[in-house]
């Protein structure tokens, strides 16, 4: 399998005539080909059995006022996971028109139709050209990042209607649920078609929370968004602030300073900790076995008032910034850390034992919301869900960021890609999480935890960055504008990619294990919705 | 069976172990009491997330766990608002939100009590401004009880519910 450069080459070879530049972005290699050449070539980078790319992120730049083009970028993550390719295209003058390359990638389908919503560019030859985010009473012609889309401005409402996926048939009958939800849930909606109990066809409508928070990102300055990055899903606070840090720290040319790069490491682990034992409860408490939910719950609040007590809040908020971290931990507070971890890992060992021993839970997990590996690959699914279905990715291992890459997490890979498999993920990933914590801190070094500010970036330049969050991986691409403002950042919770895909774990099932299925994803709307 | 009583009996009693909060920022208002009186100290509740990180919500999930349990003080969190007493909003209201709300406000049996829950229902805080957002709460429905925080915690949370319910405020005292 090629590295990245290996990669290009290949593809050089391939298409001699259409590569029009060959060239890098801060490591990542980088192809420019002729809008109307991209299908092939993205064909090619996705099926050669020698390449094998998943498209990782597709995003569009609108570059004026500096120059009157929009560009369209593809990152592909090769199948050796080690190395990055990325492919661009410009759409100049007044062309609002792009070839779309979902029939030949599937996991471009939302993203062409959120650039299609976003900037009015039209993915010709795109299967389904229904709005995304903007939901039908959004007026013609307001495409939000579009330069000349003021920030700010009200729209008005016009009259719509979305044309939900229809079965027909004897029996077939259409249960929509949402966005308003009977639990405390985000806002969302899910139409299920269904003959009796087994569900024939599952929609995922969403975008009911769409905030704007990529236009919001283009008011800020760069060294000042990190309120917001917490703020895309609050359950991956770290994980988002750490992967906007990580843009902005490269493009500053900033060196994060070993503590920083440790402590950051520690967060990113409690982060992930709360929310999984938390999952684990409640996949269990939608199976009715409260038992579990209780004990779970229980210690679900106990790290998170471990946070509140290391941080000053529940969620870790406030801890990154740019160029290091803003709080540091004492002596005492890390032995803090270490006992109460000590504490938590024997009780869950006995909570696990307790629920492998119950045999009308595991009955109902077996078997129930299969992904397969197949079906994850066309997604280009990965994290917790993707590691159930046999996707065997984890940033922290393929690309190490923060001190991955000095304290070497294990990567846990189920192959059935059902509900227990994405619990089994969960556990292992809860005790490997205890390790990593008790290994950094053994391993922290001492020193400063921010690095020094150094001169602000040349306007257009771009950086991409990666942190694999308890979800999955979370990209962001950040590009500079005039003065140390943003001119875009692409956003990227794995959520987008996760919610199509449950679509189809979901098909086949039964209505009440719906809820169980749903939440053995657990994703998020916000960071989804943006 | 015999490891699951174990279990238990090891844990023991969990409700109520938590640190102290200050007080909250905004007391509530007597009107609010004065209309919560029909619901007797017990309420039902609905939460709305009209746009919310998600954050706000993390934390009413967490008002059930077994250490607040807000069901011990005959709280209950309702499946539909046609069950509700008091509606909890999270969140600034967003554009595609926007009817889902008004809706549910209309759907919802007087008399009734709104809480916006975050500084985002009561603010909008980071996303004011955006062309997404079509102010907080309070513009599109009558707002009696505000909790600030970004997320307030479980226990401020709990404390509002409190003084909402007759439990004593300091104003009585
Ligand atoms: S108030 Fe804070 S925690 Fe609550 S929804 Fe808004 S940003 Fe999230």
């Amino acid at each position: 399998m090629p590295d990245g450069q290996t990669a290009v080459a290949r593809v050089q070879e391939a298409f001699p005539q259409t590569v029009m530049q060959v060239g890098s972005m801060h490591g990542v290699p980088m192809l420019r080909l002729h809008k109307q050449d991209v299908p092939a070539v993205a064909r090619y980078i996705h099926t050669d059995p020698q390449v094998l790319g998943s498209l990782s992120l597709l995003w569009a730049v609108d570059h004026r006022p500096r120059e009157a083009r929009y560009e369209l970028c593809y990152l592909f993550t090769l199948a050796e996971r080690k190395d990055w390719l990325l492919l661009s295209s410009d759409l100049a003058g007044g062309e609002r028109e792009f070839a779309s390359i979902t029939p030949v990638v599937h996991a471009a389908k939302w993203y062409e139709r959120e650039i299609r919503d976003l900037f009015g560019l039209i993915p010709v030859g795109h299967p389904d050209m229904r709005r995304l985010v903007r939901h039908e009473h959004w007026p013609k012609g307001s495409h939000p990042l579009k330069k000349d889309f003021v920030w700010d401005q009200v729209l008005e409402r016009v009259q719509g209607e979305y044309a939900y996926r229809k079965m027909h048939g004897d029996g077939v009958f259409e249960i929509p649920v949402g966005p308003i939800h009977a639990g405390v849930i985000e806002s969302g909606h899910f139409r299920l078609s269904v003959a009796g109990e087994p569900i024939l066809q599952l929609e995922v409508r969403h975008f009911w929370k769409h905030r704007g928070v990529e236009k919001l990102f283009e008011q800020q300055r760069l060294t000042e968004a990190v309120p917001l990055a917490e703020r895309v899903s609050g359950d991956t606070s770290v994980g988002h602030s750490v992967a906007y840090c990580q843009a902005v720290e490269t493009l500053l040319g900033m060196t994060v300073p070993p503590r920083a790069r440790y402590l950051r490491s520690l967060f990113l682990e409690l982060e992930r900790l709360h929310n999984h034992i938390g999952d684990v409860g409640a996949i269990c408490n939608d199976t009715a076995y409260a038992l579990a939910h209780a004990h779970c719950g229980r210690l679900k609040e106990q790290l998170m008032q471990l946070n509140d007590r290391l941080t000053g809040s529940r969620f870790l908020r406030g801890v990154n910034r740019v160029g290091g971290v803003v709080l540091d931990l004492s002596g005492p507070q890390l032995s803090q850390v270490d006992a109460e971890l000590h504490a938590i890992e024997r009780e869950f060992v006995e909570i696990e034992t307790i629920l492998f021993a119950n045999a009308s839970l595991t009955e109902r997990l077996e078997n129930t919301g299969v992904l397969s590996e197949h079906t994850a690959w066309d997604h280009a699914v990965m994290g917790v869900v993707g590691r159930a279905s046999g996707v065997d990715r984890d940033l922290r291992r393929d690309r190490p960021f923060a001190a991955y890459h000095e304290c070497q997490p294990k990567v846990a890979v189920y192959r059935y890609g059902d509900v227990r498999a994405r619990m089994r993920v969960r556990l292992d990933e809860v005790h490997d999480s205890i390790r990593l914590i008790h290994t950094l801190r053994r391993q922290l070094p001492t020193g400063p935890v921010v690095a020094l500010s150094v001169d602000p970036p040349t306007p257009g330049q771009w950086a991409i960055s990666a942190v694999e969050g308890w979800r999955g991986e979370i990209l962001y691409v950040v590009m500079a504008g005039e003065e140390g403002r943003i001119h875009r950042c692409k956003v990227r919770d794995p959520s987008f990619v996760h919610w199509p895909a449950i679509q189809w774990a979901a098909v086949g099932n039964i209505v009440p294990d719906f809820p169980l299925i749903n939440k053995s994803f657990n994703l998020s709307y916000a960071g989804n919705d943006l | 069976m015999f490891r699951i009583i174990k279990k238990s009996l090891s844990t023991g009693v969990v409700t109520g172990h938590y640190p102290a909060v200050k007080s909250p920022s905004e007391p509530v208002s007597r009107e609010a009491i004065e209309k919560a009186k029909p619901f007797r100290r017990s309420l039902t509740i609905r939460e709305v997330d009209t746009g919310s990180c998600n954050a706000c919500e993390m934390e009413m999930n967490a008002l059930t766990n077994s250490i607040y349990d807000v069901e011990r003080f005959g709280v209950h969190i309702a499946a539909s608002p046609r069950h509700t007493d008091a509606l909890v909003v999270t969140g600034p209201v967003t554009v595609n939100m926007e009817r889902a709300l008004k809706d549910v406000y209309k759907q919802t049996a007087d008399p009734k009590i709104v809480i916006a829950l975050g500084d985002c229902a009561i603010n909008c805080g980071v996303f004011k401004g955006s062309y997404a957002v079509t102010g907080p709460v309070e513009r599109h429905i009558p707002v009696d009880v505000r909790i600030a925080g970004c997320p307030p915690r479980p226990a401020e949370i709990l404390a509002v519910l409190d003084m909402l319910r007759g439990a004593r405020t300091e104003a009585d005292k």
